[in-house]
């Protein structure tokens, strides 16, 4: 990045006009619209960036991507960008005081999803709401607009995954009395899940792990959590205590029992508790007993 | 705590099976309705909108650990299968049990708190002392701050209610059947008048409660998330009708968070109570849901919805369709234009739906594209809308037109509603071909002679 600005700079006044002037001419005839790509990491932090730098840099948002994969486009100037606490936490505070806490936090769980346009949604939604002055909390009403639908509806995915997995997310007890939690969501939720853990048992140790990213969240006793990210280590063994067999058990038992024989209805059961979720959740699991309906 | 010990000690497997299976009748699993964060001491808090933990076999949600306190009873409901003619397996939890269970299911994440409910041993009075007794434990010993909902006994001292009250966040009185006849036939021990006391008394406890916290931020709070309550459905002749007013008046008389509707399941076998060959009425309670959001979240009333001369719900077409299959002088509602009131209206769009679209059509004009993208069904929707003064389809807009095209042919037949089969149309349909056909006739067809 710096490179590039600085030699800029290098150049003299009357080259600079003459590449402008010819850009303009160029543009005017509608023969070539040169692209930038902003090259971002699949984070948050990345693709804040990569918003500071479009607004650092002046450009056009019509001629702005913000790609996450490798794929490279024709005639376009790539730049690569580095997540930098500065620059995103910049954006983070413009887009609160701007949006409002509710519309921040939709954007942040736009960009959690599990989506590969989510990023260009996102800036073009985000360009869009600063540009239009758009007041706070309608962020996201202006729905006939494609971006603005899309970063809605990848929002509202992860919200749901989140929402369920509040419910669905189950903890086992270690024999050093640790609570430990397997999840494999769709998208990168557990930092969302965390607050809503912490609050709610905030005098266990407990630990949530996301199988399909290998990362960590940690709550200490009456501590702060905290993510613990890019450990090699993989999944610990675990030696649950003798009383979780038990309440395993009782809880097993407990929800066959509630199921009403007269009113079974799989399908119905599948729709709410979708069968991803199963292979995480003590009820479903590897009980002695044989598998019966429920 | 003097109980009433059955002959051997039971297990604690064998208590929670006997007393989950005596709780299952009841409907209401929700957690909903109470927002409080942890107090960094206690464990648990609350959500507004309520968790789900689970799913049973029968696809109704596992929210709460349901549990009765004791299954012994001293009335005879016919209808029950705690009734103290039955003969089945008695159990009772002590309060310490429920509490270390809810802890343990808790901690787990397994629960979203606990419903506690009881048949009643001696009086009622009795049962709802060891019922606040035990969540005062839950409370005070174990500092439960998740979610708890109970019941309240009819014919308990007013003041064991009120002080239950404040420990829990839902409290339901049910009312079990409709009408005041059907309780007198089917449950000699109960009264309508018993039943509606400590929901009255409930009522004016959280009206008091709401004034006293506008006055101290941090007065004790009363059942915060409302009371409920359930009624039967078929197992008396009460029609749709009647069952859908009652509900209206409690909402607006005693001020109810949520009625909950149960399907007659038949499970002592009592002469009284009718055999339901098909099984529990499912569809009808269906219906009566569907009607129930109508009457809370659309702004319909009962009358509109069904009268004397037409007292059941349709089988085949949703409440709001129905209505507005016999409306249709009100239709179609333009919907760049529309009020929300008469959005929510139509049939396909929900509440979610309607408030989208009148936030979206403020800065844009909306078509059929951008209402399918915002959630509308547009199967049902599209004979009652116009986008910009265009029907989607040049559509008629008559009632039986338009009922034939949103009941297909399916879901008729998965009804059985008629007494006709229906399968796909082939080129031999004619009541004349019912024998084999015959390569001639195939030949015939082919070349267009048939």
């Amino acid at each position: 990045m710096s490179e590039r600005s600085s030699s800029g700079r290098e150049r003299n006044g009357q080259e600079e006009s003459v590449t402008m002037a010819l850009r303009k001419k160029k543009k005017q005839e509608g023969t070539v619209k040169e692209m930038t790509v902003y090259r971002c990491e699949d984070s948050l932090e990345s693709i804040f960036t990569a918003i500071y730098l479009y607004y650092e840099e002046n450009r056009k948002a019509e001629e702005t991507y913000i790609a996450l994969d490798e794929e490279p486009l024709l005639f376009a100037e790539e730049v690569a960008v580095a997540a930098d606490p500065v620059k995103y936490r910049k954006v983070m505070q413009t887009l609160q005081r701007r949006f409002g806490e509710a519309d921040y936090l939709s954007v942040c769980m736009a960009l959690a999803a599990a989506d590969e346009l989510k990023a260009q949604a996102v800036f073009k939604t985000v360009v869009k709401g600063l540009d239009e002055r758009c007041a706070r909390g309608h962020l996201l009403d202006q729905l006939a607009d494609d971006n603005v639908m899309r970063t809605f509806s990848l929002a509202r995915g992860t919200g749901r995954e989140i929402d369920h997995l509040k419910g669905f997310l189950r903890f086992q007890e270690l024999e050093s009395g640790i609570l430990y939690a397997k999840i494999g969501p769709r998208n990168n939720i557990l930092t969302f899940l965390m607050p809503h853990f912490a609050d709610r048992l905030p005098v266990e140790n407990f630990v949530i792990y996301d199988d399909k990213r290998n990362f960590f969240g940690i709550h200490p006793q009456r501590g702060q959590w905290y993510l613990l990210l890019g450990e090699e280590t993989g999944e610990p063994e675990l030696r649950l205590s003798e009383a979780e067999k038990q309440y395993q058990e009782l809880f097993r038992h407990f929800c066959r029992t509630i199921t009403i024989k007269e009113r079974g209805n799989e399908a119905l059961q599948c729709h709410m508790l979708p069968l991803r979720f199963r292979e995480y959740m003590t009820e479903f699991t590897d009980s002695d007993e044989i598998q019966q309906f429920f | 705590m003097e109980f009433l010990k059955t002959g051997k000690e039971q297990s604690i497997m064998e208590k929670l099976e006997i007393l989950t299976d005596a709780a299952k009748y009841d409907v209401a699993c929700t957690s909903s309705g109470v927002e409080r964060k942890g107090n960094g001491e206690q464990i648990g808090n609350c959500v507004k909108s309520g968790i789900c933990h689970s799913f049973s076999g029968d696809g109704r949600c596992i929210s709460l650990l349901k549990i009765l306190l004791t299954n012994e009873c001293v009335y005879d409901c016919k209808y029950c299968q705690n009734r103290c003619s039955n003969d089945i397996p008695r159990a009772t939890f002590t309060p310490e049990e429920i509490c270390t269970l809810t802890m343990e299911f808790y901690r787990r994440n397994y629960i979203e708190g606990l419903f506690l409910s009881s048949g009643i041993i001696r009086t009622p009075s009795f049962t709802m002392e060891l019922i606040s007794r035990t969540i005062w434990l839950l409370r005070n010993k174990y500092h439960f701050n998740g979610y708890i909902h109970v019941k309240a006994i009819p014919g308990a001292d007013p003041e064991l209610i009120r002080r239950t009250g404040f420990l829990a966040d839902r409290m339901s009185v049910n009312l079990e059947l409709p009408t005041a006849e059907g309780l007198r036939e089917l449950a000699p021990n109960k009264h309508r008048k018993t039943i509606l006391t400590p929901m009255r008394q409930i009522q004016n406890g959280i009206t008091q409660n709401q004034n006293e916290l506008a006055l101290y931020r941090h007065a004790p709070k009363f059942v915060a998330g409302g009371q409920s309550t359930q009624m039967i459905i078929g197992a008396t002749p009460e029609n749709d009708f009647q069952i859908i007013n009652v509900a209206e008046g409690l909402y607006q008389k005693f001020g109810l968070k949520r009625v909950f509707y149960s399907a007659f399941v038949n499970v002592t076998g009592d002469k009284a109570l009718p055999a339901l060959a098909g099984g529990p009425p499912l569809l009808r309670e269906h219906r009566l849901y569907q009607a129930d959001w109508l009457l809370r979240f659309y702004g319909f009333r009962a009358a509109e919805l069904l009268d004397e001369k037409r007292p059941f719900f349709n089988v085949l077409l949703d409440p709001k369709e129905d209505w507005a299959v016999k409306h249709l002088e009100q239709f179609p509602i333009e919907i760049n234009r529309a009020p929300l009131e008469q959005l929510l209206r139509v049939p396909g769009i929900g509440v979610k739906s309607a408030r989208r679209i009148v936030l979206a059509r403020r800065s844009a004009t909306l078509g059929f594209a951008d209402l399918k993208k915002l959630g509308v069904v547009l199967k049902r929707a599209l004979y009652f809308i116009t986008c910009s003064g265009k029907l989607m389809y040049p559509v008629k807009l008559e009632e039986d037109y338009i009922v034939r095209n949103l009941t297909d042919v399916q879901e008729r037949v998965r009804l059985g509603t008629d007494g006709m089969s229906y399968r796909q149309m082939s080129l031999f349909d004619d009541g004349r071909f019912t024998g084999r056909i015959t390569v001639q006739e195939k030949l015939q067809t082919a070349v267009g002679q048939l």
